[in-house]
Formats: C-alpha cells, structure tokens, sequence
C-alpha cells in the first residue's frame, strides 16, 4: 500500500491527534467508465477550526474529495468508492462554483426559506434567521423578497454561502466559489468566507488563491494522478512546491511577474512602440511596423447597438487599428457584451460602421441582411461559453468546417486545421467529441475555431474567465501571435493584468458609453501615448488602473 | 480490505427515483413543453395540406416521454415527463386547459406500460417505436371521450389513427432515440447512469493495489 | 413567479391553489359530459366572461387568449364538421361530407375547446407556480422532491432561452447556411437541441447536487415546516359559489334561450 503524503513537517503528526472535523482514510474512488482509480489509498483529515487550502492541476480530484468528505458521495451522488475510516462531520455547508445551479427558487427569501424547510424550522423564526445569515455575509438587502436574477454573480455567492450558515456548519466546504466572479465579487465573497470563518472548520478548493493564501492555516498540494504532494503551512508550500504551483497553472500571488520572467511572458508582455516596432520581439513572425499605416480596420461614427430598439451601448466616434490589441473593461451589465454582439452584427445597429475601408450596410431587408453578413465574415468572434459555439462531434471538424465555410479546398482545410490544433495543443484528440474536453481544452478549440480563419479583427467575451493560469497565457498567446500577424483584438476582460500588461489599448465602457480609451502601459512603455492622435479620446476621464491591480501585485511571492 | 461505504452507511444503491433523476427529467419535459407550444403552429401549418395531414406531426407530443426514458431508465418517468411537459403548455394559456394534463397523463402512461413490458432494460429501436405507438394509442383514448371520434366515418377514423401511431413510433421511437444517442456522445448522460457491479469491483483490483 | 403577470389582485387571486384546481377539474368533468349544444355554447360564454374579469391580466394580454380560443375552436370543429357521420347530408364534395349531425357535433367541439381553454385560463392567470407546489405539498402530501423539481425547473427555463439566443447568435458567427430539406432540418434542430439539453441535463443534476447539500430530504412530509403557509379562506366558498352560479346561469339560459336547440349532438 503506497501512502504517498509527504509531511513536510514531523511536528504535524502530533496536531492530528487533535479532535478531527473531518477525516477519510485509505480512500479508493474510480468514476464510472474510467480507467483508473481517482484515488487510491488517499487519507486525509482537518482538525477542528482548521482552514485548508485543496491545491492542485484541474482533474486531480479535490472537488471529488470535498464531496467524499462531506458524504455527498455516496449519499447524493453514486460513485463507487470505499475507505477504510471516515469521519462525516455532523453539520456541514457547501458553496459550489457556479453561482446559477445553486438555487432552486426563484426569489432570495423563498431560498434561503428552502434550507429552512429542510431542518424544519418554524416559519416565524425564519425571517429572523435569514436576515441574520444574510447579514453576516455582507448582503444588506432592503427587501428580502427579491428575485435572485436581479442579483450579481458575486452577490449570488454570497447569498449561497448565507444558505450555507443557515445550516449552522461545523465545517464549510467550499468549491472554487470564486472561479466565476469578476475581482469585485472575488473578494467580497473571500471577504464574506473570512468574516463567517471564526470557530469554524473550512474546507477549500480554489485555483485562485490570492486572497486566501495568507488566510489559511494549512496547504494540500494533490498531483495530477490525485496523490497528495505537500501539506503544510501555506508558505512552506509555496516555498517548496514553487514549480508545481507554476505548472499546474494556479493563480498564486506573484503569478503574472513570474510568468513575465519566462521566455514566452517576456515575449507576451514586450512593450509596443507606438511608432516603431514591437520591442523584443522573439517570436518567428515577422514584426510589424505600428500603425501599418493611416486606414482603420474599424472606424465607428455615431454607433449605437440596439436591444428592443432601446440603445445599449453608443460610441461617438472610435477607430481600430491594425495590430492593435483592445482590452474592453467596465463594471457589469455595463454594455460591454452588447458592444461586442453590434459589431459582430447580431444586434442592430445604427450610424455609420466601416469596417476594413467599406461601410458596412445596416437595414432588415433580405439582400441588405446578406450583404452584412458577408462583410462581417471579416471578423471572428468567441462567445463566453464554448460548447455553444461547437458545431461537429468532433474535434477534428471543428476548426475544419470554419475554414470550409471561408470556402477553402477540404484537403489544404484539414492541414491548415492540424496545424492549428497543434499549436492550441489539441493534436491528439481529433476524434473525441468536443464536449469530453476540459473546461481549458473547450475554451482553447473555440478560440481555435475563431483564429484559424485569420480574421481581421477579433472579438472575444471574456475568454480567460474562470480559466486557470496555465490556460490564461495560452490563449493570451494565441492572441498576441495573431495581433502580431496584423489582426485588430478587442477583448471584454475583467482582469486588469490583461489590460495592462497585454494590450496596447484600454477602452472602458459604462452605462452603454465608451467613457474613456486610452493607450495602456504597455504601448506607453514605447512611446508617448498615442491617445491624442487617435480622435476618440475625450478629455475629463483618465482611467486610473493602479488602483485595480494594486490588489494583484501585493502578496507573498514564493 | 475494508468494507464498502455503501454497507457501512446503510445506503444501497437506490433504484427509485433519485432527486437528480426527477430534476433532470422534468428540466428536459419543461424544455419539450416549450417546443410543443410552438409545434402547435406548425402543426397548423399542416392543417390546410391534405386532410388530416396533420396527424403526421402528432408524434412530437410524445417526445418527452421516451427521451426522459431513454435518458433515466428507470420507472415512471415516461409519465413524469408527459405531465411535466403537458404543464407548460397549460401554463402558457394552451386552448386545451386542464385536458392536456389529462392528455400527457395518459399518453405517458402509453409509453410507460410499453416500457414496463420490457421491464426497463431495453432500449433498442423496436422498443421505442412501439412505446411510440403505445403512446399515440393513449392519446387516442382520450379522444374517444373527448371529441365522439368514434362518430368518424370509419375509413377516416383509421386514416387520422393510423398516420398517428405512425408518427408516434417515428418521432418519439426513432428519432428519439437518435437524439438520445447524440447526446450519449456528449458525455452528459453518464451523470444520470448508475455505477456498475463491476465499477465497484474494480475498487479491490488487484492491479491497482 | 406567475408567467401572465397580473396587475388587479381578484378573489380567484386569493383562493387556495388546490381549492381551485379542484373546481376547475370539477367544472372541466361538467365540460366533458355536455352533450347538449346550447348549454356548452353558454358555458364557453359564461367562462369567457369570467375569464375577462377574474384573471386580472392587462386587456393586451387578453388578446393572447383569443388566439388560442380560436384555434382551438378551429381545430376541435373542422375535421368533425367535414368528416364526420351522419344522416342528413347537406354537402358532399370528393371526401368532405358534412351532414346535419356533423356540423352541429363540430360546433359542439369548438365550444367545448372555448369552454376548456376559458377554464384552464381561470386557474393559470390567478395562480402562481410556487404558490400551487406549495399548496400541494401540504394539502394533498405531494411529495417535496416532486414540488421542489417543478419549481427549480422552471427558475432554470429562462436559462435555457437566452442559451438558445446564444446558440442561435453562434451558429450565425460560425457560418451555417439555411438549408433545405426534411434530412437537413433534422440536423439543423439537432445543432440547436443537442447543446441546449446538454447544458440543462448538467445543470439539472448540479442543481440536485446543490439543493441535497442544502439536507433536502425529498420525501420528508411530515416534519417539514413551510414559509407559505396554504390555508382556506372564505375567498375559497366565495370562488366556488361564483363559479357555480355561473355554471348555473349557462344552463338556466340554455333552458330559457336556447339558439340551436337541437338537444343532444349525439342524436342517439
């Protein structure tokens, strides 16, 4: 029997004897129609008011384990698993990571009514307990009685983890339940865990640990194969485990300068000359002078996106460029997605839109619909969630059937697909179906799908978004090879990294208003910045991104 | 070795109906509801073709029952499913009312005695067309009591019935079933099946110790 | 949640849910078992009129009843009125044969689909879906995990239209053409099926996941406490008075000031 923890530290051993909260050992699990065991002879245990922090590469089964441990497995769940000693603890909460399949009703209250019902509260106790749920959590609603789609993403973790302590846990288990929140919800709901953590056990998993590490009392590193790699203090972790962390593509402190120090970080992040050449430029493609000259890809006068025919986002006046690189930022529900779908001509549009030197027609009649439509082919788009965009049950065909379309004979579409697959490190696993992927893997095809008709210009929503480090570079890559081969990106992003360390530009929109565009540091670093020559800025607002990033660039750096 | 959770909890593998497995069910019928409100309109399309042409789209009512069973293999859920999806459309103002609930009712349970008579284990193409059918003759009941169709001239009465069952063991049997197929290629329907005894058995491999 | 959104809260409003099922059920078996053409034709009446004032919906949504009273009545009268048996030939053209009884039997059905349609309107304009899962529950002991299914499904049908939006949306950025042909329709519906179902039968299950980490027992009926509690009131004798009268007034009128009066549309 291999027992393969690695106790970092003999001192350890003498804290377990400590009264444990939870505990498993000598765990076997395998899921259904898999080859191998999840866990083979894993123990594990948390003695009570501890916070441990699950680390490790996506797949090596710490959700499973957050599962197991709660006795979600085999209770709700049916896999097949067996240990030789476990301790359930006997009241616990749960957050998962999707903050819209945590709900089974449609309004605040009734949810938190729900949990409720299940310990059998009597119902005039229950708006008291709520609102004090919901008021250790952070969420001073005025109206219990509101429905949960009014409320953010952030918020709606917030409102799970109050569902969480109406069930007055011992232990809290919670799974990545900031992977899908912009940094604001991020760190109210860390805010939220932390301040409901006193006294009690906690069980997390997370890929991002910037707000979290300094917290926790003890890291858990698993490999790939689901074997625990280090326990221990989250610094000595850190310390030791510095190139898994890298490799396994966790959001640790420090990451972004860390990956700046790399050969391909180095390349990423090289500095732009607004008139020259791309600085440092490593990369085999030819480098391109900046701006290629005085026409624009996009040039928008009077724009403005129609939803119901009520205007969602409206531009003045705004160009693209070649080559230039847009990070599109603002608050949510500011219009930023709807910017992106008038471009892209699936909303309606109106003023004046030239896209590669030709108007591009607007209007409802058939023939002026088909001419649209066969403008925009100019332009690529990646919507947010990837299975939505895959068309074939298999991989192979999917980056093919894009270049069909663009009319392209079927044996240089196959090769020219291969390729392209081998660089977005798909090759290999043509004949699966693209559902079967990885959350990273179906991101990265759909991108593909988009880049290898090498449009002009890109828009992508969000694509890092509740994405791992390892697979935030990899496409911010793909990116940064194709803006090198002369197409205009603009990227919806919340991570102000991106912003400033990636693209040339930052644009920011809120309220349907592009309220200010900008050079960012990384075309300032070059030169002086181009914003007065690009006619779109408008005096008054300067977008102040040391503020935002600050928060990132602090923090322990192994 | 020690022994298995399932023993030392007291949980056997359930072979009722699991939260997960109605859940699932009635998301799907509440989907296939929305798709029946709006067949409506294309099976008015067909009205005006040739008499009772019609008839021929009726199948797609059927639908949810066999998908949810081809989905969750498991007892009741044919009837779940036409209820569920009947509801939708009473809650979206059908002209039926309350009947349509009576109807997915009944036609569920056409599909259900189908399934039951082959025990729930089978899902070949056979099995689906005559739950299709079975189905279609469910519906058909409740005409008889609905709108005095045995007051049909004879020859129409089979005509309307037979393009009917016909349809029934098309679009819910076969066409079903390829659906039900094509997402078995996605993957997502492995949540919704049960672990095996040899699943379980792997656990003390040898090979694996 | 209640779909059609009312803006006047009426008595039918404040009813118990199950109270009004039951009288629509009981009023949908005095439906089926008419048989007399002017009494139905004053029940689709009578039930039209209550609709209008008892469902408390905008007069504009009103219109969306109508359409469906149409083609209900369209679709329930045609095939009986051309196709059906009978005596007294009026027409006769190729295979359309409309008889005496037929005609009348096909107008019997188009109000008797008025009448149901009016019914059915009456319970799902008043009531909401929470409201009745509730009310099941704890009046006739549904079982939790059944309610608890309905309601989280429909929280989660909204998500599945706005994916539909998306898929649509995609499938135009990805290039598919319209395309032609029984075959290729089928595929086409299959593009927009597949992903859509996928994603709720995965959501679905997390949702299950979600609310048994919540300790949902699904067949807990008898400890279980409710936030709405489901009583009777006296709106409930004051609804079935209302509706019974107004039944009653459909058959006094057909006694008194029957239009057709040809009795029974079965002429047996």
């Amino acid at each position: 029997m291999s027992n393969a923890t690695v106790s970092l530290f003999p001192a350890q051993s003498a804290e377990v004897q400590q009264e444990q909260a939870v505990q498993v050992e000598g765990l076997r699990l395998k899921y259904p129609g898999e080859e191998r065991l999840m866990f083979k002879d894993l123990s594990f245990s948390a003695a009570r008011g501890e916070k441990v922090l699950l680390l490790g590469p996506s797949g090596c089964g710490k959700s499973t384990l957050l599962q197991v441990l709660s006795g979600m497995i085999p209770r709700a769940t049916e896999v097949p698993m067996k240990c030789e000693a476990q301790i359930v603890p006997r009241s616990w909460g749960y957050v998962f990571q999707d903050p819209d399949t945590q709900f089974c009703m449609p309004y605040v209250d009734e949810e938190l009514a729900f949990v409720l019902e299940n310990l059998s509260i009597p119902r005039d106790e229950m708006k008291e307990r709520m609102q004090a749920a919901l008021h250790e959590v952070g969420l001073n609603l005025e109206e219990l009685h509101l429905p949960i789609g009014h409320l953010s993403q952030g918020m709606k973790q917030r409102l799970a983890l109050a569902s969480a302590l109406l069930l007055e846990p011992e232990v809290l288990f919670l799974d990545e339940p900031s992977a899908l929140l912009d940094p604001e919800g991020r760190e109210q709901i860390w805010d939220a865990v932390k301040s409901v953590s006193e006294g009690r056990t906690l069980i997390i998993v997370e890929h991002r640990i910037e707000e979290m590490a300094k917290y926790v009392d003890r890291v858990v590193l698993f490999s790939p194969d689901g074997v625990i790699l280090g326990d221990g203090p989250p610094a000595a972790v850190f310390a030791k485990y510095e190139c898994e962390l890298k490799s396994y593509g966790i959001w640790y402190p420090g990451v972004w300068e860390d990956y700046a120090q790399t050969r391909a970080g180095r390349e990423l992040f090289a500095p732009v000359d607004a008139y020259g050449e791309d600085l440092g430029n490593l990369l085999h493609e030819a480098a391109l002078p900046y701006p290629l000259d005085g026409e624009p890809v996009i040039r928008l006068e009077d724009f403005k996106g129609l939803r119901w025919d009520k205007p969602v986002i409206s531009l003045p006046s705004a160009e693209v460029y070649r080559a230039e690189f847009i990070a599109v930022v603002g608050p949510n529900g500011a219009g930023k997605s709807s910017f992106l779908l008038s471009l892209m001509g699936l909303l309606r549009a109106q003023g004046t839109y030239v896209l590669c030197g030709e108007e591009v027609v607007q209007g409802k009649a058939r023939k002026v619909r088909k001419k649209r439509e066969q403008q925009l082919r100019q332009i690529g788009f990646v919507f947010q969630n990837p299975e939505l965009q895959f068309l074939t049950e298999r991989i192979g065909d999917e980056v093919v059937y894009s270049l069909l379309v663009d009319n392209m004979p079927a044996e240089e579409a196959k090769a020219q697909a291969d390729r392209c697959l081998e660089r977005f490190g798909l090759s290999g696993m043509e004949n699966r179906h693209p559902y079967q992927l990885s959350t990273g893997q179906k991101r990265r095809l759909s991108v593909a799908t988009a880049m290898a008709r090498q449009p002009e210009v890109l828009l992508l929503d969000e694509p890092t978004f509740g994405q791992d480090a390892r697979n935030t570079f990899a496409i911010l890559e793909m990116c940064e090879r194709l803006r090198r081969t002369g197409t205009a990106i603009l990227m919806v992003t919340h991570e102000m990294e991106i912003a400033q360390r990636v693209a040339t530009h930052i644009w920011e929109i809120r309220e349907g208003q592009l309220t200010s565009s900008m050079a960012s540091p990384r075309l300032c670093t070059g030169a002086e910045s181009r914003q007065e020559d690009d006619g779109l800025n408008r005096a008054g607002e300067s977008y102040d991104p040391s503020s935002a990033s600050a928060a990132h660039l602090t923090g322990v750096n192994s | 070795m020690g022994t298995s959770m399932q023993e030392k909890l007291g949980v056997q593998p359930r072979r009722g109906l699991r939260l997960s497995d109605i859940l699932v069910t009635v998301l799907v019928s509440l989907v296939f509801g929305v798709i029946y409100h709006f067949w409506g309109s294309v099976y008015n399309l067909f009205k005006p073709l040739f008499f009772e042409a019609d008839e021929l789209l009726y199948g797609m009512w059927f639908a949810a029952a066999t998908l949810a069973y081809l989905l969750i293999r498991k007892p009741g859920v044919a009837i779940i499913a036409e209820v569920a999806a009947a509801h939708v459309e009473v809650l979206f103002g059908s002209g039926w009312g309350l009947t349509l609930l009576l109807y997915g009712l009944i036609q569920g349970l056409g599909a259900e005695l189908v399934f039951a008579a082959f025990r729930y284990r089978s899902t070949s193409a056979w099995t689906l067309v005559i739950a299709g059918a079975g189905a279609a003759i469910g519906s058909m009941m409740m005409d008889f009591y609905y709108s005095y169709t045995d007051d049909l001239q004879t020859w129409m009465f089979l005509a309307k019935y037979g393009m009917r069952v016909i349809s029934g063991a098309v679009i819910a049997g076969l066409l079903m079933l390829l659906l039900a197929k094509a997402l078995d290629r996605t993957g997502v329907t492995s949540l919704l099946r049960p672990a095996s005894k040899k699943d379980y058995e792997a656990l003390d491999d040898a090979r694996h110790v | 949640m209640n779909i059609w959104n009312p803006v006047r809260i009426t008595w039918l409003h404040r009813a118990n849910p199950v109270v009004k099922l039951g009288l629509i059920f009981a009023l949908f078996f005095m439906t089926v078992l008419t048989h007399d053409l002017d009494f139905m034709m004053y029940q689709a009446l009578v039930f039209m009129v209550c609709l209008v004032v008892l469902s408390g919906v905008k007069p504009w949504k009103m219109l969306l009843f109508f359409i469906p009273f149409l083609l209900a009545f369209i679709s329930s009268s045609s095939s009986m009125m051309l196709f059906g048996k009978g005596e007294t030939l009026w027409w006769e053209w190729g295979l359309f044969r409309v008889s005496e009884e037929s005609f009348y039997r096909g107008l019997h059905l188009g109000f008797k689909g008025i009448a149901f349609a009016s019914e059915g309107l009456l319970l799902v304009t008043t009531t909401s879906s929470v409201d009745l899962f509730y009310s099941l529950m704890q009046k006739l002991r549904l079982a939790p995990k059944y309610a608890y299914s309905f309601m989280a499904s429909i929280r989660l049908l909204p998500m599945v239209w706005e994916e539909f939006v998306i898929r649509r949306q995609a499938l135009k950025v990805r290039g598919v053409r319209p395309i032609r042909g029984v075959r290729n329709m089928v595929n086409r519906a299959g593009m927009y099926v597949v992903p859509l179902l996928a994603q709720s039968i995965r959501r679905a299950h997390r949702v299950a996941a979600a609310m048994e980490a919540k300790q949902f027992n699904g067949d807990q009926v008898k400890a279980r406490t409710y936030y709405y509690p489901s009583r009777y009131s006296r709106y409930d004798l004051l609804v079935i008075g209302l509706l019974a009268a107004a039944a009653c007034c459909a058959y006094v009128a057909a006694g008194y000031f029957p239009w057709f009066g040809i009795g029974d549309v079965r002429f047996d």
